[in-house]
This record gives C-alpha cells, structure tokens and sequence, in this order.
C-alpha cells in the first residue's frame, strides 16, 4: 500500500464513521439486545430479570400471541392477493392508453405517500356507524369497525385501498417493458385477451410480481399506524395484528420481555417468509427481455 | 417510466366484424372502471375536508355528506387555540424532519460515494454488513431503541425524536452507491488529476451529477419522516414533544365523536404531503420504479 493509498482509505473510513455509528448502534446493537431482552422479564421499573426461555414458552402457550400469528396470516393472506390482483388490473387499464386515464395514475397513488395514522382516523370516521358516511351512503347502521366478523375485512379493505395505487405502478412499469412485437405474434397466432394476459403478460411479469410480492408481504406482517387508529387491536381481538401485540405487551402491559420475544418470533418469520419467497419465484422459468 | 401513455393499438384485423363493437365495449369498461377508482380514492380525501369546515351543530343534524353550509373554519382555530395547541406538534414536526433529513442525506452522500468511487481494506464485507441491515423490520427494533434512549434519559426530548434515525439510512445509501457507481469515471478523474480532494470531488461533481436521485431521496425521506408514528408515540407521549401524527391520534381519542375537529386535525396531518405529492408528483412517482420500497 502506498500514501496515496494509505490516505485514500483514511478519507474512506472517515467518511463512513457517521454511517457506521448508525449500523452499529441503532440497528445491530438493537437485535443483540432484542435477543438478549425476550430472556428476560423487565417492567421498566426494576432491574430486568433472566428467566431463560420463559417469555417464548410463555408466548407460545398462553394463545393472545398465537392469535395474533392468525390475524396477521389473515391480514396478509386477504390483502396482498387483492391489492395485487386490482393492482395489475389498474395498470392494465391504464397502460391501454385511453385519453384522459394517465393523469388518473396520480390519484391512485395519493394515499401512499399519506400517513396511515391519518387516514385511518379519517376511514374510522367513515365506518362510523352513527355518523360516518359509509352508513350515510348506504341507508343502513352497520357496526363496521366493531362487530366481530366485519372488523378485520374493514382494516384489510383500507390496507387495499391506501397499497394498490402504489403497486400498480410497479406493474405499469413491467408492462411498459414488454416489447410490443411479443404481443403483436401473439394476436397473428390468434391468441385471444385471457390467453395473451396468462401466457405473454403474466409470466413477463414475474421479476415485478416478485419484488412487489416481497415488499407487500414484509410491510403488512409490521402493519400498526392504521390499526392503531380504527379498531386498536379490537374487537375481541380479531385485529390485533403482531405489531400492535408487541406494542400493547411493551408500552400499555410494561411486559418489556415478552414483548421482545414476540419480536424475535416475527424477525425469524419474516426472514423464513423472504427465504421461501425467493425460492419459489427462482424455482419458475424467467425470461431475458434485454 | 418515461413513456406512460403509451398505446397498445391493435393492428386493424380485416374480416373481423365484431372487432370495433368490441373494443368500443373494452374502452367503455375501462373508463368506467379507472373512474370508478379515482372516486373511490378521492373520496375520502373530499369527504373528510368538507367534513372539517362544518360546524359541530351542522353535522350533528344533517345528512353526513352534505355540503358545508355555510363554510366555518371554526374547527381549524380551535385547533390553533390554546386548549388544543396544534402549533406545537407542527413546529416539532417540522423540526423532526428537517434535521433528519439533513442528517440522512449528508451521511449517506459521504457512505455511498466511500462505498462506490474509493478503494480501501474490507469494503464489500462492510458493505455486504450494512446490506444485511435492510432485512431488520423497524418493529423489531422499536424495543431495544426505546430502552437505550430512555437509559441516556431521552425520553420526551427532541434528541430522543431524531437520533436514532440521524445517521444514515442502509436504504439511501444502497440506493446512493448504484447511482454514484454508474457515473462516468472520466470526470471524476480529470478532476482528480487537477489535484481535486476527495470531498471536493464529491460536492463538485458526484453530488450536481445525481441531482435527480438526491432529490428522489429528499422527497422519499421528507415523506416517511412526516408520516412516522410508532416511534415518536413511544418515545415522545408528552404533548409538549408531540408530532403531528402523534397529536391527531391523541385528539380522536379524547375527543371521540367530536368529527368535525378530529377531520381539521387530519386535513392538518395530510394537506402538507397531499400537496408535496401534486407538485412533484412526476419526480414521485417516476422514481417509485427505481427506488422500490421507501
């Protein structure tokens, strides 16, 4: 290594310590002590307590936590294939061309760059089942936000409505990259509109619906801000996703362990869920485009 | 995503009789279903306004969607007021994502550009380590944050709001190194052989060659900041460091049924971004291609 070497690495360290200290201390430092804290038992107010494999024992077997795995698998499972489905949808429809549809692309994606507290303060509104304007529309009182089997159907409606805008421009852009001449075979072969979406479309898709597949699914499993705001995990529990789990045991219960371990349990899910996602879009054919 | 209105004219197929029925048909359906859409997308933006500049009396007695009659601004000022005080959680607000977006750019910048144009011992392992970071879920990170700042006595403080987040962000700079890899070298060296230093490279050519990545990030990171609610409401409940998120979610708990005010304090919450986003909204949503998650 020679000086000017030798400096040019100096300037490169120094460069990255602001970053580093970031890596460092706020998110590798965090899941050491994440995992350290789920063996513990600590109130906040005591000096915390080891108790070995308490908290996951705990969590495992008192089943408010195993409800939460469901609610969340449910959230996950209803949302992402409609947000999804009616995304590709949208951007089928808009990248026809019509005149006067493009603009609409910017409507679409308006809730995305909302807060989700916000809007779920104004949907809770909406369901209201006195005053909200869905009741006002329909003519009728229903208990949107508060009967049992109506609630989480309602929190995934609003997560559809604030993610599809947002997704369909993923696919919009996919659809942009398919060479027009593939379609243009495809109709002199006499392929009708189903067999040139399932056949050319779809499988031309695939690196979008993967990367838009794996975003959906990592940020619905840590959906809290809108929850939080219509239902707060209610009612009965049948909304009470992992994060407001984690969040209730935490900061209302004072449970600080066990809610860590909860948290362990949903990082080691979500890495498993990435790891099979990856797998299972390697594993179908992919197409060269370039 | 240049090109959006493209279209996929089909070639005239003659012979075809039930061909231009057909597609007037398809046109129909489409326009009526993105219409469709827009409104259900819209609405509750329209709905909740109209809703805020209506007096408590008048939505009590009338139809829930009817149209404010006259128009009050009376919700917006009580917020204002001293019972309720909303300058302070804007002001927090603000300051919030002021610093950490200065924060987050400037240390990125200087990551990125070490990790794309310097060479130096162990970069692709550190840079595989801060890779590796992407996959940890805020959530899980919430817990050790909070026992950490509340040990240095941060909680309710402004330190407390930002200085987790106020070194980087593994995203940005991820993003940041594809963009400064991809620029041509031949610049970057001819203002190194006219004895340029390392940072004079970086502010005088790197950073005015990307502008419209830096400006993405800008945008993306101004976005996320503004909206942020897990974090300030566990380590900043008092009022007095309260941000905008964090006072609407308390307000419609307090005040539950009281609409009118509630729908004032969310308008407050989206009007900044909702606007932000209208004027930017080809740098927006054109970079959503690039730059994938935020």
């Amino acid at each position: 290594m020679n000086a000017r070497q030798r400096h040019e690495a100096r300037s490169a360290y120094a460069m990255l310590l602001p970053s580093l200290i970031g890596v460092i201390g706020f998110l590798l430092l965090p899941v050491l002590i994440v995992v350290a804290l789920s063996f513990m038992r600590w109130n906040l107010i005591s000096a915390p307590e080891w108790v070995g494999l308490e908290n996951y024992a705990y969590i495992l077997t008192s089943g408010r936590f195993g409800n939460s795995l469901l609610v969340t698998a449910l959230f996950v499972l209803l949302a992402i294939p409609i947000s999804i489905g009616m995304g590709l949808l949208l951007a089928i429809a808009i990248n026809r061309g019509l005149p006067g549809t493009s603009w609409l692309r910017v409507l679409y994606v308006l809730p995305w760059v909302c807060a989700p507290l916000a809007l779920g303060v104004v949907w809770k509104w909406i369901f209201d089942p006195t005053n909200g304007a869905l009741n006002a529309i329909i003519g009728r009182r229903v208990e949107w936000l508060t009967d049992p089997d109506l609630a989480l159907p309602a929190v995934v409606f609003v997560q559809v409505w604030s993610t599809v805008g947002y997704i369909s421009l993923f696919f919009l852009a996919g659809l942009q990259q398919i060479p027009r001449a593939v379609y243009e075979a495809a109709m002199l072969d006499g392929a009708g509109g189903v067999r040139t979406l399932v056949s050319i479309t779809l499988p031309l898709l695939r690196p979008t619906m993967f990367f838009v597949t794996v975003t959906s699914v990592i940020s619905s499993f840590q959906v809290f801000d809108s929850i939080y705001a219509m239902t707060g995990g209610g009612p009965a529990f049948r909304t009470d996703v992992i994060a407001a789990r984690i969040y209730d045991e935490a900061f209302v219960g004072l449970r600080l362990g066990r809610a860590a371990a909860m948290a362990v349990v949903l990082f080691v899910v979500l890495v498993g869920v990435t790891l099979v996602q990856q797998r299972y879009f390697q594993r179908r054919i992919t197409y060269d485009m370039s | 995503m240049t090109e959006t209105t493209r279209s996929h004219t089909r070639p005239v197929r003659p012979g075809a009789p039930s061909w231009r029925a057909s597609r007037v048909f398809a046109n129909a359906l489409t326009y009526a279903f993105l219409i469709a859409g827009g409104l259900l997308m819209l609405g509750p933006f329209v709905f909740s306004v109209m809703t805020s500049l209506k007096t408590p009396k008048q939505f009590n007695t009338t139809w829930p969607l009817t149209l404010p009659e006259p128009v009050t601004v009376e919700n917006f000022t009580a917020l204002f007021s001293e019972q309720y005080n909303f300058v302070v959680p804007i002001a927090v607000t603000a300051q919030v994502v002021l610093v950490l977006v200065l924060g987050q750019m400037l240390t990125s910048i200087l990551a990125a550009y070490a990790f794309a144009q310097l060479d130096f011992p162990g970069r692709d392992a550190l840079f595989w380590v801060y890779l590796s970071t992407l996959m940890i879920p805020a959530v899980v990170t919430i817990i050790p944050l909070y026992s950490m700042m509340t040990t240095l006595g941060l909680k309710n403080s402004f330190a407390g709001l930002v200085v987790p987040f106020l070194f980087g962000s593994p995203y940005a700079i991820f993003l940041l190194r594809e963009n400064f890899r991809s620029t041509p070298s031949d610049v970057l060296d001819a203002a190194k052989i006219d004895g340029a230093g390392v940072l004079r490279r970086l502010w005088q050519v790197m950073v005015p060659m990307n502008k419209p990545i830096l400006a993405t990030l800008l945008l993306i990171t101004v976005v996320s900041q503004w909206n942020n609610f897990m974090w300030p409401l566990i380590i900043a409940p008092a009022p007095e460091w309260n941000v905008i998120t964090v006072a609407t979610a308390a307000l419609q708990t307090q005040y539950n049924g009281n609409w009118t005010l509630v729908m004032a304090a969310t308008t407050i919450a989206l009007a900044p971004l909702v606007i932000l986003f209208l004027v930017f909204q080809k740098q927006i949503t054109s970079s959503l291609g690039v730059t994938g998650v935020r």
